[in-house]
């Protein structure tokens, strides 16, 4: 017995010195963010019938329109939820319409549009069970043709582990995972909400804005299920937001606020470009005044957290009135007297700002636990969309808000 | 640190005589020796010598009349990074009672990177993290005069692994996406596995 044993050790011992080696080995790994590019004939994604899934849990939500009793969130560059906010208290997920490539969206009566990469579909929602893609206005977003063959060019936002020593060469597309973030995801989750201020798609005056990060697209609707490309005006780099207001566009860029005419719906022109430090600026407005939330982040690292109350009775000529230290504004909402603005992780506050000249002494709330993207003051609630999920919350005592329910996402956004 | 650790064995060694000897189910053994490697393949082809110092305190007890299993603690340095191996370990004996021993072991467990220190600064984090340890071995013991008692040389084979992570912190207000692969906080991460084979020359009392 015992011999069995110390034989047994002994070939064992043997064993591992013969087939192994007998020199150390390190190997190296490294992971990191990047882009990857991704390319797809336009042709196939033509070839894609659309039609309405089952309910899909909500991943990484983006955008958020209200219609009626219906919520639609985005699942950027997937496609849209669709929820039954009748009771906001338990909203109920019922389907899920995959766009490839979808962003945004906007309703125009009964029709939906929303973005396919290079081009615009509208859906006749009429009926909710059983909604239809009725138009496709092909090739009006452009920007995103990769050369003339019809291939498009995108960007997906991955995770990359490599043992190879030279990783910096792979691929060639090293970037920093704020770049790649806000490369892929700036055209989506960072602009959350139609409703919100950080919208890229709207509607005024029966023709649809869309703005990517230099240019605003016209489009004519004046017969929802007929959508027209009129013309792309170009507003230089750096665009991120648009809110419509009376026949006014306020476009929010990384380095200042647009404002222009949309008496003439289907050509705007410029009344007056307001320009600040480089930062992130979602923009809400009233009949007086403007209020901008510069933040850093992302593309925009300067370092101003703040927000900018803008006076634009004269919109020719819109002037600085005052503005605030914050902590890292993200979108904000404006209902009536009442300011709600998403402070990122540090969470969200809600302001009287009947006097503009001082808002910081009318903070009505600030709830430090409700991480926060962005906000749509909604008619049934205060729609938060925060890294964790959708909240919404009854903010008729905007000095007391009311948690009515969160919709809890599977894959939320980290934010630091 | 090093230095605390050869007496805190040193003093395990002696308590261990004094106190256990009369417990025949009880088996002892610390030892105490050189790890000898090589190491990973340099720029021109050449490996580098690496010798160490390691420690090793096993506790058994006798399964059968040469059997014995138990544990093992210890003490490894492998170049600047020290090591606490804490393993499952067997020893098998063959000879005769009052006469030179043959004995085989097999230590299987894992190496603690307890003693590094995480560094940490604005935009960085670095640490180790220990990994598995296997060590298989031969030796021969001299009985003492006091029979109880026994010197032990020994020649092992030891491998380990160890991980060095180096990450990167993401910069405030940045948004990334979720990933299994990068811990939450983080831009990037560089991972140096490291797998140390060595051998190891001991010597040491039985008890």
């Amino acid at each position: 017995m015992k011999s069995i044993f110390t034989h047994y050790s002994l070939l064992f011992l043997l064993s591992v010195l013969v087939f192994s080696s007998c020199h150390d080995e390190v190997t190296t790994s490294y992971t990191y963010h990047t882009m990857m590019p991704v390319y797809y004939e336009m042709s196939d994604i033509r070839a894609r019938t659309i039609t309405t899934e089952p309910a899909k849990p909500l991943d990484n939500p983006g955008k958020i329109y209200i219609y009626g009793d219906y919520l639609f969130i985005n699942e950027p560059t997937k496609g849209i939820h669709i929820l039954d906010n009748e009771d906001p208290a338990n909203p109920i997920n019922l389907s899920f319409i995959p766009i490839a490539g979808n962003v945004d969206m906007a309703v125009n009566g009964n029709i939906l549009y929303a973005d396919n990469y290079v081009d615009l579909l509208a859906f006749d929602i009429s009926k909710i069970a059983n909604i239809q893609l009725i138009k496709r206005v092909e090739d009006v977003f452009t920007h995103m043709y990769y050369h003339q063959t019809g291939e498009i060019i995108t960007f997906k936002d991955t995770v990359i582990t490599t043992e190879n020593p030279d990783w910096l060469m792979e691929g060639g597309w090293m970037m920093d995972a704020s770049m790649s973030f806000s490369a892929n995801l700036s055209a989506a989750s960072q602009n959350y909400g139609t409703g919100g201020s950080m919208a890229r798609f709207t509607l005024s005056n029966e023709h649809l804005y869309a703005v990517d990060q230099s240019t605003l697209r016209v489009f004519d609707v004046a017969q929802p299920a007929d959508p027209s490309f009129v013309k792309p005006i170009d507003l230089g780099w750096g665009i991120e937001t648009i809110f419509p207001f009376g026949d006014k566009l306020f476009i929010g860029s990384n380095v200042g606020m647009h404002i222009y005419d949309a008496s003439t719906p289907n050509s705007p022109t410029r009344m007056a470009v307001y320009e600040h430090v480089q930062a992130c600026d979602p923009v809400v407005v009233n009949d007086d005044y403007a209020f901008v939330t510069l933040r850093n982040g992302n593309t925009c690292w300067n370092g101003a957290n703040e927000l900018q109350v803008i006076d634009i009775k004269d919109l020719y000529n819109p002037t600085l009135k005052k503005s605030y230290p914050m902590l890292n504004p993200h979108g904000l909402g404006l209902a009536g007297e009442y300011l709600f603005i998403a402070e990122g992780t540090h969470g969200l506050k809600s302001f009287n700002v009947g006097d503009v000249m001082a808002i910081d002494q009318n903070q009505l709330e600030f709830l430090t636990d409700q991480k926060s993207v962005d906000l749509i003051p909604g008619p049934k609630s205060l729609i938060v969309i925060g890294p964790d999920g959708v909240c919404q919350f009854d903010y008729s005592n905007p000095s007391q808000l009311k948690k009515l329910s969160c919709i809890q996402v599977k894959n939320p956004i980290n934010f630091y | 640190m090093n230095r605390i650790l050869v007496l805190f064995f040193s003093g395990i060694l002696l308590f261990s005589l004094k106190g256990t000897a009369q417990d025949k189910l009880y088996f002892g053994q610390t030892e105490i020796g050189a790890l000898v490697g090589r190491s990973e393949e340099q720029w021109d082809g050449n490996y580098k010598r690496r010798v160490d110092v390691s420690l090793m305190s096993f506790h058994g007890v006798r399964v059968s009349k040469n059997q014995v299993v138990g544990f093992s603690v210890g003490f490894d340095q492998y170049n600047d990074i020290s090591i606490i191996p804490i393993a499952l370990g067997w020893r098998g004996f063959l000879g005769k009672d009052g006469k030179p021993n043959f004995f085989g072991g097999l230590d299987l467990g894992g190496g603690t990177a307890v003693l590094e220190k995480k560094v940490s600064d604005e935009w960085s984090k670095s640490w180790y993290k220990g990994g598995f340890l296997v060590s298989p071995s031969v030796g021969i013991s001299f009985p003492s005069l006091k029979s109880k008692t026994a010197f032990s040389f020994s020649l092992a084979y030891k491998r380990q692994e160890i991980t060095h992570f180096r990450g990167s912190l993401s910069s405030p207000g940045i948004q990334t996406i979720a990933s299994d692969k990068l811990p939450p906080g983080y831009s990037s991460m560089t991972e140096n596995s490291f797998l140390f084979r060595s051998l190891v020359l001991r010597l040491g009392i039985m008890y």
